[in-house]
Order: structure tokens, then C-alpha cells, then sequence
């Protein structure tokens, strides 16, 4: 101890001879009192902010519509919700195409679709589950992002909040068709008289709300219409890049989904109707208004590797550092090299038509490789971890769509006019047999053939014979096998989620 | 000097025990030693030096004591008047009257008779010769003492026999533990008197005691007691059990140490030995079958695999079950660490170097965590020097480890014949083939015998420890390297500890305990880690599935391979699977952990009975994940031109703790009052990436030459959580016991205005057999002690991740654009969970407490359970679920505990634990009634109100239909349909006609519960002579297990089959439960659609372990080198008794999952292991 000289405190007066003894007992208490001093001060220094820790790797709630980039890279997150691999990004296509009849699987294995592809799932599967969830989770997205955009009206301006609303309701609509067509009886069956999905249209972010009802197959389509509608009024004409042109919906977009809504509905007038927007009377065709939407003079630049094109209507849009996921991949599923090799194509299917034969000048011959004894779709082709754009709306298929509603409304010339466009692009001197384009049965199932040839391993395969009410035919591969569906069959639809009917209950399963 | 001296006599008892120590120490030369040439020995003891000072001192105080009173003059009169009186008394009387103090061995003044004397200012030697007259006893004078002698004292030895009847003689002796470690400190007793003494620092103790019939009692704190009766015997060679089950030990309920006999809550303890000698890597793999109410379960033999640990049942259901696990204050991080590899963080800790592990199993126990304690708590404690010489120990083995009850598969001939019959039974050509080499042979591979191989292992514990009056501590040293029965499945571990205490000087203590690790977990991919059943790499399936007629290897040496799968050899389906030996041969998988787990800590005396106690702790680790995946085959490496991954988690946690501890003793009234503060903070931040495609296929680690790189596994959280803490302990007399406790805790994952919960918990207890009635009544000559205690309290769960009352948006991209995205539905009433918990338990002591039973009835209802709600996912909640306080349940059952001490007599002994414990779960609400589901591709569990959380829940299968081989099923209107994979369509009536498909939820039943309704062990020791021998037996049952594998080995696509596949039906009429194959069909064996043809009764016996240990005899020993030896030979997993068909009736390939336990499939067995080992104490 220190000492120095001050003024004796009474104490040490009244101690003063055992002074020395006092300083002994208190330098052995020092330790004791620096020890309950150092404990009362970093008691008093504790962190404050112990129990208001925050995330620091995610934007709370409350501050997510606070700039104008948060809600632009909101709108981004829509998109991204939406072409997630085990959604549009690949495992949607996958199993429109699966379930039919054009491709072989190889590998048996239950975690990339073996129950899908031999028509053998049910309410709990996998892919039954992802199939029934990822679009709601788009649709509640957009639900949230419509409330919120419109409690923060301000942060940005009238046009883009107009754009923004309008391009969310054209991702709800194309999730709510997406849902309706695999999980209810298509809409030709009884125009739209089945059940169909529950309609979520108000933002969900708590426990209540829990039961709601599967509305009828019409209502969605209805509803669908009405958002596609509303996108058509405030989406832009255009934006300000191809990339963005491809990859974000403008107006264009949804007229083109409209075709395809309406032909899924069977309202072949509507087809027209929306058609005559965005595809010119003559060739060449395409769209007058908005971006110029028109088929690229090689089918295999479409799948290329820039997707920017005039086709590339809506492509969603990867990158090696935003990957579909290895196994959800189409390019892993569907080829060999560099992909995993799951699925072939069915020797038995259209790639027995004449386009994919030996010595084809049709370009779509290219779309397809062999390896080893069997061959591959190769239109998604980039290596791992494979960033190949994935197509959701090309403009070969708005003249398909057309070409049939035109040929189904008597008017053979418009419909063999734009078969040509699609088939002369890849296989200019083609002339179709006259048998084959004649009568307006022939034409249709001549265009459903090319629909079948050019939108291969797209996700049509299915939907289409949905929509004309046809079986899901039978496969057979290299020892393995795969039933047939009919119409009537329970499995010719999905069955609803086990896991929205255990939590939903007012949700029915489908019989 | 005194040392020389053989006899020492001794008034006071404490001096006595100091001076018989050094008296009869035999080691005192090598002390002395020490003290001539401490150079000489090229390296200074201090702390031993400074044992050997205090002795020194204590010596020569002792000798002055003694000889400092010696008589200067005896001229001094006494006047006595006694009748009848006893010899002590009359020197009583002279004491007052001189300034002479006698001292005397009790033992010689024993032999005298009363006496009568009446004399009258006589000197002091002539009332001594009066007083001695006729006696057999003398006198010597020294100074200012008398000291009486026997008058025998240099003559023969009396007659033993004598002795026996009635004469007090002295005795001798030595205590130490079981492995021959002497035990200093230990109080000595002559039963029912307050004669007695401590042994020395040698474990020596030296006593007199009245006669032959006396009973010595023998107790040291954290060991059995122990009772003795003299007879004959005068020189003892004690040996006391560190005991987990007496009556006396203390118990470790977190913040304070109670005696067991105080205590009123429910607990479990653990000690070192019954953890010690098996080849484990983290102590809770040792613990199975210790404790009543402990389930442990090794999910498979994968080394350091997390076990599944459950106290008392279930206690969550979106939670983690896993217990609070404490060491030494520091709460450790639980779960599996490793991405890549298997990696249990409870294995930074050294089982070696645990003292005790106490189980906390009701509130009352473990109310002191209440916000953390819903799964119950394990409070470990490491190892303290303990006074006496420096102890030096070595433990080692070496043991070997073997896949036990791998499935019987068929051989090449058979496969290809079974596959073929498939292939035409659906319709199409054969196509598999054997295939001959050029040399003739025929293809015939085990594939087990490249996945599976006898694995060597070898584990080294080195530990110093001491202690004097200040200071105590413990350093150990281990290491341990094991291989796994899986090829390339390694653990390797280096770590070390210090634990140091030292009084700085009256009240004030500091300390600190440190341990620092290092861990390297290898793996091949497995397969049998939770989540990967379907993995296709896994090893554990591919050895089993894999067609038999196909080689590893093509006949020039290269790997039979074609694209990414095993090669075509004479078949013409290309399997799609992969040649494992190319993905064992290239692939790495790692985890490895750098952790470092202490705190320090001071404690000080503010007043008498009040302490004040800070501690700070640190866990901190560091984990990296590798994983590289080569070029040619496999997954993810051959799609991705070859994959690295490394990924560092850093998990951190400090842990302030204040606690102010007040223990007066008022009257009869013992009282424990705590009250304390405390603040932990959690961080865990990840970081990695991926790299894939290989510019050089030479490169194998991520630091090599890859064409693109994106980052993965990052993530960052971190958590606060404050506690104010009180604890009251009352007990008065011993009988009425009282404990209370109250805690208000704050978390920061709770939403904003309920951050903090209330939790306060209590018992009572009453000891019986304290109580005069009971003492008088006849029973206590049966039963020694006998309490009966309950309790009651609520306690909460802090399982809950780090925000889930948030909602927040996360980023991501769009091919490049930013993007933001809701990503979690956040919860503003998120509260705290409590589960309220009952337990009613007796202790009963028989027969000195040689049987102990404690027996226990517990109800643990556990109300606003946090519960990943499930919503519809058409409302599309991110995830699905929003964590709320919804849902509750119970657990009740019994425990019953018996430890009893069989054999205690002579060479043989035998003791023995049987624990038992039932657990009746019941889920009673969920949200919105929903069930939940089991994970995996093809669910076999359910969660569900009114039955047990996880129960199996398959479609019911009634067999296979004679007529045609189909499987045949029951639908949920009842009606039987039966499915053929090649049909158009494939489900029909039994009529043919069209059926519904089988809907794996709506037509599933829930079949039973899949953890088991009773478990248990039933433990032995015995001991003969040098040898010792240890038997484990665990059991469990009730409940049902689904066997997941089994649907694997008879699946129809080109897998491998059981040889059960053989039964298959094949004509009409056949009875069979094993279906007509098909090729392809992976529906009737149950891989899709899971059935109750593959769900079986779990209930089992098992002999987990046998250990034979030899003790060599302390003469065999070189002397001065070795203080024991011991060596063992240790077996584990030696048989099973089960219906159960699967590898192992405890296989979990779900993990630790509260969802889905119960369900083997596609893991690997568990391992059979044989070892041998040793134990040396320097």
C-alpha cells in the first residue's frame, strides 16, 4: 500500500497503536473488495443490447419496403420465387413431361421422380408436396408484396408502382394455372365445374386463416384472367435491356400467357383475340407492339447460351452464383454429358418422328445427342452447376397456340401459315404432306405433332393432353415399365398435398 | 526425530492422525529426499515440497506437544476421593488439581479397572502408584506430563483371542480406491462412538478401538461408505468404490452441491467408472443403460455419430430433445457439427477426464436452468487433485472394431436368377448375366467386404493431479485414434486439460478449468447420418444393394465404370448407381473441430457463510467441414467436373456467472440460500464455398485449380440470455427438507414485451429414518435410511433458434439482379414455453444401505409448447410454419433404481444396479390439430393427438394374395386391394376391378409408439481378489420399429436382395409373405409406401459391455515406480435377444429426431468392439 499523509479518520485514532494490524487485515481485504468491485462494474457493464440482438444476414419486416431498390429487388425476389429448381426452374417441367410418354428414367431412383414417371405418387410424395407448395409460396409473396407496396405507396413513383402491381398479379397468375391444371380436372372436362385449388389472394403472415375452401376450377381460371388482365394494363411495353425484356413480364407476356390460359380453357376465340395483339397477319411474324417478339432464325440459338432473344418471351434467368439446384437441374436430369443422365428419350415417342431421324436437315435434329445406346434432349445443355435459362414462354409457342385455336375456328389458312412459320425456321424447304394439313382434324393433330416436336421437354407434354382430355399413354424402357392413365383413372390428376388436407380443413382431397 | 519413533501416544485425535501419518509413513524417506537434494532430482516438486513442509511442521509441533510438558518437578500434592470410578476420570481429577496433563493410548486405558481411592495431599507419584495398583499399566514422567503406558508395552503380544473379546486394541491400515489409488482424507470411524481418524496423505490410518466387535465405518465423499467388523483383524487394506449410488454422495444441481441425503429432487449421478474403459469418443455413448430414466441410443456405427440422448421422453417436438449438457458451468454446443462426416461436439470433451456426471430429471433439479431445462440437465464435473502425493496415471487401450448382424444378401447366381424372374414377371427379356473372366472365374462380389473391415483403434490418458491446503490441480493429456468398422471412418482426437484451485489466502479462492481439443473426424459418404437414407452414395447402402455379379474393377485394373455409374459387366441395364471403390478410393469427407471449453473463476468469503462466486466461460470452436467429390463418379463430383467444398463454423459462447451463496446454520436448521445472475452470449457464424470443375484432375482439395466458385453454407446468428437466480435449500435436522427455487429469464429470440419468463420450482422431502419413532420402531433394523421426497416446477426451452419471432426478408438473386424476398413469418407473441413437471420419489436404504432403491413417479406436462405450427401451404408461409406456443403433451412414468451390494464379504464381492423406467407419451394438442409427419422420402412416423409423439404410422398390409403373389393391403374403407406393378392399372380389388391407389397418409394406421414404453440396465460388478469383472445389460421394449432397410433389401429395381427373397411367391396357391417379384416394383417390398410387413416389435435385451480387469497385487509392483496396475480386457455389443430383424433393434437413422425416431434404413450396423487396456497409477 501506498500511504501518505492525511488526516487521521477516528478509526485509525482510536486504533491508532494497533495501526499497523489495520493495515494488514485491510490489504488482505483489498482483494476481496477489488473482486466485489470488479463484479459490481461488470454487472453494471453487462451488454445492454443482450436480449435485441438483430440479423445481421436478413431485413426485417418493417424496413423492407423502406427504399426504392428494397421494393425493386422485392419485385426480383417474386421472380426468384417462382423459377426456384424445384418449381419452374426444372422440377415443374420435369414432371409435366414425365408423366407422359417422352422420356425413359434411369436411374430408379425415388428422389428425381421415379413415383412421378410411373404414375405411382401419392398425397405425400415429394413431388406431390413441392408441386402443391412452391406456387403458393409465389402467390403469398405477391400477396404480401401488393399489401405492402400499397402501404408504401410514396417510396416510389405511380408508374412503377402501377408496373410493379402488374407484373406481381402476372406471377400470381401464372402460379395459380400452374397449380390448377395438376391438381383439378381440366377446365374442357366440364368448363371449369370441378373443384380446383383455394384462391389466396390476401396476404398471409400469421396462424389465422388456416381453412379455406378449394373454389371451383372456373373461379381460378377467372381469376387467373382477371390478374392476367390487369398485368396486360400496367405492365410496361418494354423495358430498358434484352435481358430484362426476357427475363422481367411485360405486356407482351401477358398476352402471350393468355393464349396459352385461354387454349388450356378451350376458349379457342379468346386465343385469337389475344393472339391478334402480339402476332401479326403475315409473316414474318410477330409482335408489332411493345418488345418485338419474333422467332430467332435458329431454333438452337434460342437454347444457345445468350436467351436474350426476340423468342426468349418470359425465360427465367440463372447464373453460376444463382443455381436451380444440382438435382433439379434440366440439364442434369435430361442429358447425359454434362448432366447426370435420369431421363432419355423415349425412342417410342416423337423422337421416332421423321425431325429427329438420321440424316434430318430439320435443326431440331440438333437438339438432340446420342450417348451411349440411348438419346438425350440437349436443349439445356451448360455444365454444372448449370446455369441454362429456362423457358416459360417462347414465341414459337404463341403461333402454336394460335395456329391451333385459328384451325379449331375453321380457319385453315392462319393455321397451316403459322405451322409453317414454326417448322420452315428449323427445316425451311419442309412441305407438309397434304394428308397431313388438309382438313382441319388433320391440321390440328399435325399441329399438335409439331407442338410435340418443338416444344419438347418444355413441360407441354402433359398439359396438352389434359386439355384434350386424352389418356397419359404407357411407357416402356431397358426393364422397366410405366402404366398408362386414363381419363377416369384417380391418378390422371394429382391428389392435393396430404399437407395442406391435414391442415386445411375445409381443403377436400381430390377422390 | 519423531519419524523414528514407533508408538506415538496422543490426546488429541486431529494431531494423532498427523503424527500416525508421518509416523507410519513409509514413503517418508523418499520425502526426505526430496528435502536433501530437491536439485538432485532435475526438476522441482513445489507443490509436493510444500506438502512435505506442512507434515514437517506439523511434526515438530506435535513434538513439542508432546514434549514440552514434561514435568520440571513433582512437587505437588493431590487429594482424591473416588469410588468406583473410571481411570480416565481420576486423571481428570489430577489435572485440575496439578499443572500435569496425562496422556495416555486409549487402548491401554481401556484394559484397566475402575478403582477406589481415597487419599489425601499425597505427591503426585504416590497417587499415581495407588491409581495404577493392580493395573497393567505404568507411568512415565516427562516435565509437565504424565504419560501412562502399559505395563506389557515392551513384553510379547497379548493373545489375539483376548483381544477378540472384549480388550481395545489398535489397528492399522491403508484405504484406497479401486484401481489402487490410496485415498488421503478418508474418515475412519468406530461405529456408533465419536472415535475416529482420517488417513493420512498415504492413505494410512492407524486407530484404536474398543474391542473386537466394533464396527469400523469407513466414508469418504463422491465413494460408497463402508463398514467393516474388526474381528481379529489388525491390519485392513480397505478398498472404497467411487460410488454413483450411495446414500451419502452429493449430488451436482448446477450452481450448488447438495448430499444426496439432503436432496429432495430427482437426479442421476454418474461417476468416472462407469464411463471409464469402453472405447467411446464421447461420454454420453457410455452412458446407455446407466440411469433410470436416460435413453441413450448410438444411431449407428458410424464413428462419433450424435447419440440420441432423451431424459424422461420427449419434451419437444419441432425442438431439439437434448438435454442441457454443463461441464464445469459451461453449457456445451450439442447436435452433429459435421456436413461432411459425422462430428459430435460432446466429444471435445475427454471422457477421461469427467469426475461425475449428475442427470437432472425433475424440476426441482433443474429449475436452477428453468428456461433451458425442459430436456433435463447433465451438470459434469471434471477431475480435481485431491490431497496427498502427486498421482500420476496412465489409462490406454487398444481395441478392435467389426460391422456386427450385417443383412445376409444373396450371391451372384442368386441375384441374377431373382432379377431375371423379375424382369419376365413385367413383361420384359432377362438381362442380367454372371460374368466370367478371362481366367474362368465368375464374378462374385461382397461388396461388404470393401465398405466393412476390422478397424484398429488406440486411445492415451495421461493425468497428473495433487492438492495441499491451497492448491489443487489436475492436468491431463489424451489422445485417442480410432478407426470406424467402415472403411476410412476415423476419429482422432488430442486434448488437454488443466483444472487448477487455489485459496489465495483465507476466504478468497480462485480457479480455473481449461480444456483445449482437437478432433478429425473421416468418412466416406455413409449414408447413415439423419437425412441421408437416399443418398446415393451412401456406403452403407450401396454395399448392400450393389449387384453381386459386378467387379469393382474392370480385368486391366481400371475401374469398372460406364458415364456416372458401376459398369455394365455381362448385363445389359446399366445400374445408374455408383462403383464405390472409386468414390472410397477419391472422395474425402471431414470434419474437424478445434474447440476450447473452460472458465475461470474466484470465489470469496465475505462473512462466514456467505460466498460470493464469479465465473466467466468461454466455449469456443472452430469447425471446418471438407468435402471433395472427384471427377469420375459419383455425387455431386461427376456432374460437376469435381467438387470442393470447405466450409468453417465458428460457434462461440461466453458464459458471466454471479452467485452469492448464504449457508448458516441456525439451531437444527441448515440453510442454503442462492441467489445469482447470469449472462451467456452466442454466437455462430459459418462461411464457405463451393468450387467446382477442375481445370487439372490432379488437384483433390479446394486450394487447387476450379473453374467456378460460389459461396456456400453461410450463416450468421447470434443470442443473449439473461438470468436472475435464487435458490433456497432448507432442511431442519436433517429431517424436514425443503427447496425452492425461482428464475427470471430473458432471451433474446422471444418477441419484444415477453423476452422474459417466470420459472420457479420446489420440493419437499422428509427423512424418515432420521425420526426418533423410527429409529425406536423395529424397522430400522432392516432399513438404514428412508426418504420420501416431491417436487414440483416449470421449466422452458431454449431450443428456438435465434429469431423466430421476427419476420424477415432475405436476399438473393435473380441470374444477377438483387433481390429480397419474405423468407420468414415471424411471431410477435412467441413466449416461453413451460413444461410443468411433478415427480414424487422415495429413497430406500436397507441393511446399512447395502440396497439403496430410489423409486420415482414423474408426470411432465408440457403446456404452449413451441411448435413449428404447421399452416397450409397454400397460405404459403415461408417454410410452412410459424413458431408459436401451441401444442402440449405429457410424459409419465416410473424409475426405479436399485443398487445393492450383493456380495460384500471376504475375496468375493458383487454389486449390482438395476435401473427401470416406463415412459407414457401423449401428444394432446397440436396446432390447429394437425398432425405432423415423419421426414424422409417415404415417412413412416406420425405425430398425432392422443398418441405418442413419432409413432409408426404405415398402410396396413394383410400379406401376399396365394393366388397371385401380389401384396395386399387394406384401404382406409376397409377393403383389401392389392397392387401389381406391371398391371393395368396396378391397383384392384381382389375382384380385378380398379381400386383407388394406396395414399400413404389417408389409409395409413398408426401401429404403435416408436420409442420405447420401458428401458433399462441391469449393471454388475464383481470382484475376486485381484480380479474384477463388469457386466452391462441393457434393455427396452414397447414399442415399434420400422424397419426401413428391410423394404431396401427386398425392393425390386436392380437391387441386391435379402436372402428372405428366396420365399417369393411364384405359384398359384403358395403361402408366402414375401410377394411375387417384379422388376422395377419398389411398392410391394415397402420402399415406396411404407407397410406394416416391415414394422417390428423393438423390444430387446442387450449385453452392451463385459470388462475383466486384473489388479496386480501391490507386492508384484516395483516398488517407488508403481502405485497400481490394472489391466482389462473389454467387450462390447456381444449379443442381442430381439425379434426385431433388423441389424440392431437401437439403430436411429433419423438421428436425434423427435419426428421420426424408430426407423432404421439404408445406415449402417452398429459396431461390435473388443479392447484391451490398462490402467497405471505412478
Amino acid at each position: 500500500m501506498h500511504r501518505r499523509r492525511r488526516a487521521p479518520l477516528p478509526l485509525e485514532l482510536m486504533l491508532d497503536f494497533k495501526k499497523h494490524q489495520i493495515m494488514s487485515i485491510f490489504r488482505k481485504q483489498l482483494y476481496k473488495l477489488a473482486l466485489l468491485g470488479a463484479l459490481v462494474g461488470v454487472n453494471t457493464a453487462c451488454r445492454k443490447d443482450l436480449l435485441n440482438t438483430v440479423p445481421l444476414t436478413n431485413i426485417s419486416d418493417l424496413t423492407a419496403f423502406d427504399t426504392p431498390d428494397r421494393i425493386l429487388a422485392q419485385v426480383n425476389g417474386l421472380y426468384a420465387s417462382a423459377k426456384v429448381g424445384t418449381f419452374l426452374g426444372g422440377r415443374y417441367i420435369l414432371y409435366n413431361e414425365i408423366r407422359g410418354d417422352e422420356f425413359i428414367q434411369t436411374k430408379s431412383n425415388t428422389v428425381t421422380g421415379l413415383n412421378t414417371w410411373a404414375q405411382s405418387v401419392n398425397s405425400s410424395t415429394t413431388e406431390v408436396t413441392d408441386t402443391w407448395s412452391n406456387p403458393y409460396t409465389v402467390i403469398n409473396k405477391v400477396d404480401v408484396f401488393l399489401a405492402g407496396l400499397d402501404a408504401n405507396k410514396a417510396k416510389v413513383s405511380a408508374t412503377l408502382y402501377t408496373q410493379y402491381t402488374a407484373e406481381a398479379k402476372f406471377l400470381r397468375a401464372l402460379c395459380y394455372y400452374d397449380l390448377v391444371k395438376v391438381f383439378a380436372q381440366p377446365y374442357t372436362k366440364d368448363n371449369g365445374a370441378s373443384l380446383g385449388v383455394p384462391l389466396r389472394l390476401h396476404a398471409e403472415s400469421t396462424n389465422a386463416n388456416n381453412d379455406l375452401a378449394r373454389s371451383p376450377v372456373a373461379d381460378v381460371y377467372k381469376q387467373i384472367l382477371a390478374d392476367l388482365n390487369d398485368a396486360e394494363a400496367g405492365l410496361p411495353l418494354t423495358y430498358s435491356t434484352a435481358l430484362l425484356n426476357t427475363t422481367r413480364a411485360h405486356r407482351n407476356t401477358a398476352i402471350a400467357l393468355k393464349t396459352r390460359v385461354y387454349l388450356t380453357m378451350g376458349d379457342y376465340d379468346q386465343v385469337l383475340s389475344e393472339g391478334s395483339k402480339i402476332v401479326s397477319t403475315t409473316a414474318p411474324y410477330q409482335a408489332s407492339t411493345g418488345v418485338n417478339n419474333k422467332l430467332e432464325t435458329n431454333i438452337t440459338t434460342v437454347f444457345g447460351g445468350s436467351y436474350t432473344g426476340a423468342e426468349a418471351v418470359l425465360f427465367f434467368p440463372f447464373s453460376t452464383n444463382d443455381a436451380p439446384g444440382v438435382t433439379s437441374a434440366l440439364s442434369y436430369l435430361y442429358t447425359n454429358s454434362p448432366g447426370n443422365g435420369e431421363y432419355y428419350l423415349n425412342p417410342a415417342g416423337t423422337l421416332s418422328d421423321p425431325v429427329f431421324a438420321t440424316g434430318s436437315t430439320d435443326a431440331r435434329a440438333a437438339l438432340v445427342v446420342v450417348n451411349g445406346p440411348n438419346r438425350w434432349l440437349n436443349k439445356f445443355k451448360s455444365a454444372s452447376p448449370y446455369p441454362d435459362y429456362i423457358p416459360v414462354i417462347r414465341y414459337a409457342e404463341v403461333l402454336l397456340n394460335v395456329a391451333e385455336a385459328a384451325t379449331r375456328k375453321g380457319d385453315l389458312v392462319t393455321g397451316l401459315n403459322l405451322l409453317n412459320a414454326v417448322r420452315h425456321r428449323s427445316n425451311a424447304a419442309y412441305v407438309f404432306a397434304p394428308a397431313d394439313v388438309s382438313t382441319q382434324s388433320a391440321l390440328i393433330s399435325t399441329i399438335l405433332t409439331e407442338r410435340k416436336i418443338e416444344l419438347l421437354g418444355e413441360g407441354f407434354r402433359v398439359p396438352d393432353l389434359q386439355r384434350l382430355l386424352q389418356p397419359l399413354p404407357s411407357k416402356t424402357g431397358n426393364g422397366s415399365t410405366a402404366p398408362g392413365v386414363a381419363v377416369a383413372a384417380s391418378n390422371y390428376i394429382w391428389p392435393i398435398s396430404v399437407n395442406e388436407t391435414s391442415t386445411n380443413k375445409l381443403c377436400v382431397p381430390n377422390p | 526425530m519423531v519419524a523414528t519413533s514407533p508408538r506415538k501416544m496422543s490426546k488429541v485425535n486431529p494431531i494423532a492422525s498427523i503424527n500416525q501419518a508421518i509416523s507410519i509413513n513409509p514413503k517418508h524417506d523418499k520425502c526426505m529426499h526430496f528435502i536433501a537434494f530437491p536439485k538432485a532430482m532435475g526438476r522441482p516438486w513445489p507443490l509436493k515440497f510444500k506438502i512435505f513442509l506442512m507434515m514437517q511442521l506439523a511434526a515438530v509441533l506435535l513434538f513439542v506437544v508432546v514434549f514440552q510438558v514434561s514435568a520440571a518437578s513433582y512437587g505437588q500434592t493431590v487429594s482424591l476421593n473416588e469410588k468406583n470410578t473410571a481411570l480416565e476420570d481420576v486423571f481428570r481429577s489430577i489435572e485440575q488439581q496439578t499443572q500435569f496433563t496425562f496422556l495416555y493410548d486409549k487402548l491401554a486405558l481401556k484394559k484397566a479397572q475402575r478403582i477406589t481411592v481415597s487419599i489425601k495431599n499425597a505427591t503426585l507419584e504416590t497417587a499415581l502408584k495407588d491409581c495404577l495398583k493392580g493395573q497393567p499399566l505404568t507411568y512415565r514422567i516427562f516435565e509437565k506430563t504424565i504419560v501412562i503406558k502399559r505395563a506389557d508395552d515392551d513384553g510379547p503380544n497379548p493373545d489375539p483371542s483376548a483381544i477378540v473379546a472384549s480388550v481395545p486394541f489398535q489397528v492399522i491400515g491403508k484405504v484406497a480406491d479401486e484401481k489402487g489409488e490410496t485415498l488421503p482424507g478418508v474418515t475412519v470411524s468406530v461405529k456408533g462412538t465419536r472415535n475416529g481418524t482420517q488417513t493420512n496423505i498415504d492413505g494410512a490410518f492407524k486407530l484404536t478401538v474398543p474391542d473386537g466387535g466394533a464396527v469400523l465405518v469407513f466414508s469418504y465423499i463422491g465413494y460408497e461408505s463402508k463398514e467393516i467388523r474388526v474381528d481379529a483383524t489388525r491390519n485392513f487394506n480397505i478398498v472404497l468404490h467411487s460410488g454413483s449410488k450411495s446414500l451419502n454422495e452429493v449430488v451436482v444441481s448446477g450452481y450448488t452441491t447438495q448430499s444426496k441425503q439432503d436432496f429432495t429432487g430427482s437426479a442421476a449421478r454418474i461417476g468416472a467408472d462407469d464411463i471409464a474403459d469402453k472405447p467411446v469418443q464421447s461420454f454420453v455413448q457410455a452412458l446407455a443403460g446407466q440411469a433410470a430414466g436416460v435413453n441413450v441410443i448410438q444411431p449407428s456405427g458410424v464413428l462419433n455419430n450424435p447419440p440420441v440422448f432423451r431424459i424422461r421422453g420427449f419434451n419437444s417436438i419441432s425442438l431439439s430433445s437434448y438435454p442441457l449438457i454443463i461441464v464445469d458451468g459451461v453449457a456445451l454446443f450439442t447436435g452433429n457439427a459435421g456436413t461432411f462426416a459425422a462430428n459430435n461436439p460432446l466429444a471435445d470433451i475427454n471422457p477421461a477426464d469427467i469426475e461425475s456426471m449428475d442427470i437432472l430429471k425433475d424440476a426441482s433439479a433443474t429449475a436452477i436452468y428453468g428456461s433451458r431445462a425442459a430436456n433435463g440437465v447433465v451438470v459434469i464435473t471434471t477431475k480435481k487433485g485431491k490431497k496427498g502425493n502427486t498421482k500420476v496415471n496412465y489409462n490406454g487401450w487398444y481395441g478392435l472394431t467389426k460391422a456386427y448382424n450385417l443383412p445376409q444378401i444373396l450371391d451372384a447366381a442368386d441375384y441374377v436368377m431373382i432379377k431375371n424372374e423379375a424382369l419376365v414377371n413385367g413383361g420384359s427379356a432377362p438381362a442380367y448375366h454372371l460374368q466370367t473372366l478371362s481366367n474362368g472365374s465368375t464374378v462374385d462380389t461382397r461388396w461388404y467386404d470393401y465398405a466393412y473391415r476390422t478397424g484398429a483403434s488406440q486411445s492415451h490418458d495421461l493425468n497428473i493431479s495433487g492438492a495441499n491446503d491451497a492448491t489443487n490441480y489436475y492436468i491431463s493429456l489424451g489422445y485417442t485414434k480410432q478407426q470406424g468398422m467402415m472403411v476410412q471412418n476415423t476419429f482422432d482426437r488430442k486434448v488437454g486439460r488443466v483444472n487448477v484451485e487455489h485459496h489465495l489466502f483465507k476466504g478468497l479462492t480462485v480457479g480455473s478449468n481449461f480444456s483445449f481439443s482437437n478432433s478429425m473426424n473421416r468418412a466416406p459418404s455413409t449414408g447413415s447420418l439423419p437425412g441421408q437414407a437416399a443418398q446415393l452414395t451412401g456406403l452403407a447402402r450401396e454395399a448392400m444393394v450393389l449387384p453381386p455379379n459386378l467387379a469393382p474393377y474392370n480385368e486391366d485394373g481400371s475401374y469398372n465404370i460406364v458415364g456416372n455409374s458401376i459398369g455394365y459387366g455381362a448385363n445389359t441395364i446399366l445400374t445408374g448407381y455408383y462403383n464405390p471403390v472409386v468414390l472410397l478410393d477419391l472422395d474425402k469427407y471431414s470434419s474437424e473441430t478445434t474447440a476450447l471449453v473452460g472458465n475461470v473463476f474466484g470465489e470469496v468469503t465475505i462473512v462466514k457463510n456467505l460466498k460470493l462466486k464469479t465465473s466467466y466461460s468461454i466455449n469456443k470452436s472452430n469447425i471446418e467441414n471438407l468435402n471433395f467429390t472427384n471427377p469420375y463418379q459419383g455425387y455431386p463430383g461427376y456432374d460437376s467436373k469435381g467438387s470442393a467444398i470447405n466450409a468453417t463454423i465458428r460457434n462461440n459462447r461466453t458464459d458471466w456467472t454471479n452467485t452469492l451463496n448464504f449457508t448458516p446454520t441456525i439451531g437444527k436448521s441448515h440453510v442454503n440460500l442462492l441467489a445469482g445472475y447470469e449472462e451467456i452470449y452466442t454466437t455462430a457464424d459459418s462461411w464457405g464455398a463451393t468450387r467446382t470443375g477442375l481445370t487439372d484432375n490432379y488437384y483433390t482439395t479446394f486450394q487447387g485449380g476450379f473453374t467456378t466458385i460460389v459461396p456456400s453454407g453461410n450463416s450468421q446468428g447470434q443470442n443473449g440470455f439473461r438470468s436472475y437466480f435464487s435458490n433456497l435449500n432448507y432442511d431442519f435436522d436433517k429431517k424436514y427438507l425443503l427447496s425452492a427455487s425461482f428464475r427470471r429469464d430473458g432471451f433474446s429470440g422471444l418477441s419484444a414485451g415477453h423476452k422474459y419468463g417466470n420459472f420457479a420450482g420446489g420440493s419437499i422431502g422428509w427423512n424418515m429414518a432420521e425420526e426418533d419413532f423410527f429409529k425406536n420402531s423395529s424397522l430400522s433394523k432392516n432399513i438404514s435410511s428412508l426418504k420420501l421426497r416431491g417436487s414440483y416446477g416449470q421449466v422452458g426451452n431454449l431450443n428456438i433458434g435465434d429469431f423466430p419471432a421476427l419476420s424477415l426478408y432475405s436476399s438473393g438473386l435473380y441470374g444477377s439482379a438483387a433481390t429480397l424476398s419474405f423468407s420468414q413469418a415471424g411471431n410477435p407473441d412467441l413466449k416461453w414455453e413451460t413444461s410443468k413437471k411433478l415427480d414424487i420419489g422415495i429413497n430406500i436404504g436397507l441393511f446399512n444401505n447395502r440396497i439403496s432403491i430410489d423409486a420415482d413417479y414423474y408426470n411432465n406436462n408440457i403446456d404452449g409448447m413451441i411448435l413449428n405450427a404447421a399452416q397450409p401451404p397454400s397460405k404459403g408461409i415461408p417454410g410452412n410454419v410459424i413458431t408459436t406456443n401451441i401444442g402440449s403433451m405429457y410424459n409419465r412414468g416410473i424409475e426405479l433404481n436399485i443398487d445393492a451390494h450383493i456380495i460384500d464379504q471376504g475375496k468375493f464381492k458383487w454389486s449390482a444396479n438395476l435401473n427401470f423406467s416406463t415412459l407414457k407419451n401423449k401428444v394432446t394438442a397440436l396446432a390447429s390439430g394437425a398432425d405432423i409427419y415423419g421426414t424422409g422420402l417415404d415417412p413412416s412416423n406420425i405425430t398425432r393427438v392422443g398418441y405418442s409423439m413419432g409413432s409408426i404410422f404405415v398402410v396396413k398390409t394383410t400379406g401376399v394374395n396365394p393366388a397371385n403373389g401380389q401384396r395386399m393391403y387394406v384401404n382406409r374403407n376397409g377393403k383389401t386391394v392389392q397392387y401389381n406393378y406391371a398391371g393395368t392399372p396396378q391397383w384392384t380389388y381382389l375382384d380385378g376391378t380398379a381400386a383407388p391407389a394406396m395414399d400413404a397418409k389417408a389409409d395409413g394406421v398408426i401401429i404403435g409408439p416408436s420409442i420405447p414404453t420401458y428401458y433399462g440396465g441391469f449393471n454388475n460388478n464383481f470382484s475376486y481378489g485381484c480380479f474384477d469383472l463388469a457386466i452391462n445389460l441393457g434393455f427396452s421394449g414397447g414399442n415399434q420399429l420400422y424397419n426401413g432397410t428391410k423394404t431396401t433389401l427386398m425392393d425390386q429395381r436392380f437391387y441386391n436382395n435379402s436372402t428372405e427373397i428366396l420365399k417369393r411367391w411364384t405359384t398359384p396357391g403358395q403361402i408366402t409373405d414375401v410377394p411375387r417379384v417384379v422388376y422395377n416394383d419398389n411398392f410391394s417390398s415397402g420402399s415406396s409406401l411404407a407397410n406394416t410387413a416391415s414394422v417390428e416389435d423393438g423390444t430387446f435385451v442387450k449385453l452392451r459391455n463385459v470388462i475383466l480387469g486384473y489388479k496386480l497385487p501391490p507386492s508384484l509392483l516395483p516398488k517407488n515406480k508403481l502405485s497400481s496396475l490394472r489391466v482389462y480386457l473389454q467387450a462390447s455389443n456381444l449379443f442381442t435377444i430381439t425379434k426385431y430383424t433388423g441389424t440392431d433393434p437401437e439403430v436411429s437413422s433419423n438421428g436425434d429426431s423427435n419426428a421420426a425416431p424408430g426407423v432404421e434404413k439404408n445406415a449402417s450396423p452398429q459396431a461390435r468392439t473388443f479392447t484391451i487396456g490398462v490402467n497405471v497409477g505412478f
